[in-house]
């Protein structure tokens, strides 16, 4: 018992050390061989290479812009939508809560393949109505545009922006904002001379944030940009590694170092911001919430934008899909459409064995790669919150590094290990690659459950003569339930939807959901990827639901036990 | 049950730091009484309510409980807390979140396995004794402040301890309530002829609360004695600092007679109430409780305890005016009724009574 407890912290220490640091280390090696079959020859060949390529000053650029412009656009929506939910009388805030977390649900690369099949320039429905009406010859919108990408990676990355915008945003002192009203200031000045400069830190944290994300993103740039011809980053790592005749993995993790580099100062400088937040926001105990700034004659109009914000956010993107998965081409919704309308592309699919495999890979590495991920940041959780020594907060560091990490580098970094050993192109290492990337999104659940438990609880139980196995049944157990469900959920819904990891790591035999719906993209094979879509929206929204059933029944069970 | 602790000690390590939390603590604790131990934070008094409840484990020395040895390093026992058949109410009340009453309540006899009726009555009888009958199904996270603490109780309750342990229970209430149930937990304990061991910093609590009070300080047992005798006869300084404001006057003993001892100080001769003063010539520090310092109508004339000062500040507190009077260079904090016809810059009379002043030894 006692060696157990001694071994566990650095047990786990080695664990996710190897997950976490080895592909770093792998693709900092790599990157300076020759090639995966020439591991270990020192060479700087490839950095000559991909630095001095003249198209990656473009592509440098492209993803700045690509990165500014989506934080800005993500965090203006989410200042208005979080002042209009906290601090005005608008109708319906439930719909508040909803646009904060449902479109997490819906995979990144779906979302960005329906705005596809809404804009496109070819024949985006949209883009279809508004020939046929003003009787264009061109199509009036581009979605396949630096703009276009920017605008739907701004609207995917609200919800993160939002659940940090908002509980700042009504956590802060409202006499503030009071004394200058009372001083003479409108609304409108109050606002943007009091309101917005306070929380300026909790603005910042989110621009990082979404810049973060953005930076790491792969479903827009490569269903939106590529089309297009428009590389980030991501994609032109992308591109060296999965066209063209050889597949370069030694620029690949050349071009990933800078990556890798760009998103550990965003990280750095985001960790820094939070903590400044925290000091600047005033947060006081009082029991007096302020009135609620009327609206008046603008409480429509707002309500109507915020409610055509939640249309495009979520149901938008599933109603083109659907539509999309039913008519034979790409058509404009008419009598005849949906005359046309056939079960055809769901058919295919169904009878597709590539598409049922990575149905059944994705299902598996969702449900599986959850558990065993769900069984590691519970032992890393506990570490980090009740055991407390330095090696625990070496374990904490060590597990908040993939935070950092593009899905896409990583990859390549796992490559370079993977392909030594019997794992390549196999389900265990998309395995070990999900857990690495998604690691922080578990222990971040379960570290406020292990929280939550205070140490009275369980001492308690033990005067009240519980024994160690009885309070760890009774007491410990139960409450750790929600904590366990909702980091299962979590990592299940997110690997059911990996995308980024899997383009390296992903080979003939280990497919996966999204990597097929990239490969339907790229094919043009619209009708196809919708049905496909659509089945992985269902995948991962049975695992949530089957999932949160469960915690409930097992908490029930306990109380009555 | 009788409680005794013999040589007790125990270290922390803090930063690398060795922090003595308990320094050779002899103690009894007498049994079916209500037991304070009283001190700031970070005297021990926790760590050694703990000690007691089996949850820390101490260096060296013995524990009894009653009959039984619960701790003891040189005979190598240790008993565990849930062994040792005590209560303890914690200071976060420690309610089990996703229980509802009952089944807080219920915890310790279902640990028992005792059967089901027997619960349903023991609980139901506990939750009428704290009055919350019909909170059975109420959820634990729906309960006020006030409300968590009466689960805490009756959960302690419940199983008819011997002895009760409560860690600052009242701390996180608010002034209005913590004195209400001050008053109900000290009917509730003197009616259950149960033994009490009670931790608190504040003084108020452990005077209005206690049968007998232990002070403490650094780990060490400081004095121990009923509410009055540490309030009023205690002789050393921290003890009657601690436990409420004081006028400290140094002097030097003058007369020894039967009963009183003379110490001149710098605002005269002071008349002290003692049994066996120090020896004439010894410096001494006189202790004088505001509340024994009255204000007289005359100008107070030749008697014994008589003195002559101006009013520097007059501070009104509700039952009476705090005031500062300035005797010489030294001043006396007196309370002076609310009635009572002064103004700061007046010049009155003050006069003490010889029992209201004590001796300190150190």
């Amino acid at each position: 018992m006692v060696w157990t407890r001694k071994a566990l912290t650095p047990t786990l220490i080695v664990i996710v050390g190897f997950l976490t640091v080895s592909p770093v280390v792998m693709l900092l090696l790599g990157s300076f061989s020759e090639g995966l079959g020439a591991f270990g020859t020192f060479t700087l060949e490839k950095y000559v290479k991909s630095y001095t390529d003249p198209a990656l000053l473009e592509i440098i650029v492209n993803t700045i812009v690509f990165i500014i412009g989506s934080a800005l656009v993500a965090t203006a929506l989410a200042v208005f939508m979080a002042y209009l939910n906290t601090r005005t009388d608008i109708p319906f805030k439930v719909l508040f809560q909803v646009i904060s977390i449902v479109p997490m649900m819906i995979p990144h690369i779906l979302f960005a393949v329906s705005w596809g099949l809404l804009l496109n320039p070819s024949n985006g429905l949209i883009n279809l109505v508004l020939k046929q009406i003003l009787n264009l010859q061109d199509s009036p919108f581009n979605i396949y545009s630096l703009p276009g990408m920017i605008l739907v990676e701004g609207l995917l990355d609200l919800p993160v922006s939002y659940l940090i915008i908002a509980p700042a945003m009504s956590s802060f002192d409202v006499s503030l904002e009071e004394s200058s009203k009372v001083s003479g200031s409108s609304n409108l000045r109050t606002l943007f001379k009091i309101t917005l400069p306070v929380l300026r830190p909790a603005i910042l944290a989110s621009v990082t944030l979404v810049a973060i994300r953005s930076l790491e993103s792969f479903a827009v740039p490569s269903a939106l940009g590529m089309p297009g011809r428009i590389y980030l980053l991501s994609t032109h790592i992308y591109r060296i590694i999965a066209t063209g005749f050889a597949a370069d993995y030694g620029m690949a993790a050349a071009v990933g170092m800078s990556a890798l580099a760009a998103s550990v100062t965003l990280i750095v400088l985001y960790r820094h911001l939070t903590s400044e937040s925290e000091k600047y926001v005033t947060i006081s105990a009082r029991g007096y919430r302020p009135g609620l700034i009327e609206l008046h004659r603008a409480k429509i109009p707002l309500f109507i934008i915020v409610a055509l914000l939640s249309f495009i956010l979520i149901v938008l993107p599933v109603l083109v899909l659907l539509y999309t998965s039913l008519v034979p081409y790409s058509m404009v919704p008419s009598l005849k459409a949906f005359g046309m309308m056939s079960w055809k592309h769901w058919v295919a699919v169904l009878k597709d064995p590539i598409s049922l495999l990575s149905l059944k890979n994705s299902l598996f590495l969702g449900v599986v790669g959850a558990t065993l991920g769900v069984t590691l940041t519970l032992f890393v959780s506990y570490t980090i919150v009740k055991v407390r020594t330095t090696a625990s907060g070496i374990l904490e560091s060590l597990s908040f590094l993939s935070f950092s990490f593009p899905g896409i580098v990583i990859g390549v970094g796992f490559m370079w290990f993977f392909v030594r050993t019997p794992l390549y192109a196999t389900i265990g290492s998309l395995l070990i690659g999900y857990i690495a990337t998604y690691l922080p999104y578990g222990i971040r659940p379960l570290s406020s459950a292990f929280i939550q438990i205070h140490r009275d609880l369980e001492e308690s139980s033990r005067v009240c003569g519980g024994g160690m196995f009885y309070t760890l049944r009774r007491i410990i157990v139960p409450l750790l339930i929600p904590g366990i469900v909702s980091a299962w959920i979590l990592m299940a819904t997110m690997f059911v939807r990996e995308l980024s990891v899997s383009v390296v790591l992903s080979r003939p035999g280990n497919e996966v959901l999204a990597v097929q719906i990239l490969r339907f993209a790229e094919d043009g094979l619209w009708g196809r990827l919708s049905a496909l879509g659509i089945l992985m929206i269902i995948a991962s929204t049975t695992l949530a639901v089957l999932a949160s059933v469960a915690g409930a029944k097992l908490t029930k069970v306990r109380k009555e036990g | 049950m009788e409680i005794r602790i013999k040589n007790l000690n125990k270290d922390y390590l803090s930063d690398g730091k060795k922090i003595t939390a308990l320094s050779n603590v002899n103690l009894t604790i007498p049994s079916d009484k209500i037991f304070t131990l009283l001190g700031p934070s970070g005297c021990g008094k926790t760590t050694l309510l703990r000690c007691i409840v089996g949850l820390e484990i101490p260096g060296s020395g013995d524990i009894d409980i009653g009959d039984e040895i619960v701790w003891s390093k040189d005979r190598g026992i240790f008993i565990p807390p849930e062994k040792r058949g005590l209560s303890m109410v914690f200071q976060t009340y420690a309610i089990w979140p996703h229980m509802n009453v009952f089944d807080n309540v219920a915890y310790p006899l279902q640990v028992r396995h005792e059967p089901k009726e027997e619960i349903k009555r023991k609980v139901e009888r506990a939750l009428q004794f704290v009055q919350l009958e019909g909170f059975e199904s109420r959820p634990a996270t729906k309960l006020s402040g006030g409300q968590q603490q009466r689960v805490a109780l009756a959960r302690a309750l419940v199983p008819e301890p011997k002895v009760i342990l409560f860690d600052e229970p009242l701390s996180n209430l608010d002034a209005k309530l913590r004195e209400e149930t001050r008053k109900e937990l000290r009917s509730f304990l003197t009616k259950l002829k149960i033994t009490a061991v009670y931790v608190t910093h504040d003084r108020i609590e452990a005077l209005s609360l206690s049968d007998v009070i232990a002070v403490m300080k650094a780990g060490r047992i400081m004095e121990i004695g009923t509410p009055k005798e540490i309030y009023f006869r205690s002789e050393q300084q921290f003890v009657v600092d601690f436990i409420g404001r004081t006028n400290l006057i140094k002097g030097r003993v003058v007369r020894v007679e039967n009963d009183v001892t003379l110490v001149s100080t710098a605002i005269g001769t002071i008349v002290c109430k003692t049994q066996m003063g120090p020896p004439v010539e010894s410096s001494v520090t006189v202790a004088i409780r505001p509340e024994f310092v009255k204000v007289t109508a005359g100008d107070g004339g030749k008697e014994r305890n008589t003195f002559r000062g101006r009013v520097e500040s007059l501070v009104f507190i509700g039952e009476a005016y705090e005031g500062e009077v300035r005797v010489g260079d030294t001043r006396l904090i007196t309370k002076i009724a609310p009635t009572a016809n002064v103004k700061e810059g007046d010049e009155i009379g003050l006069c003490v009574d010889p029992d209201g002043c004590s001796i300190l030894s150190r």
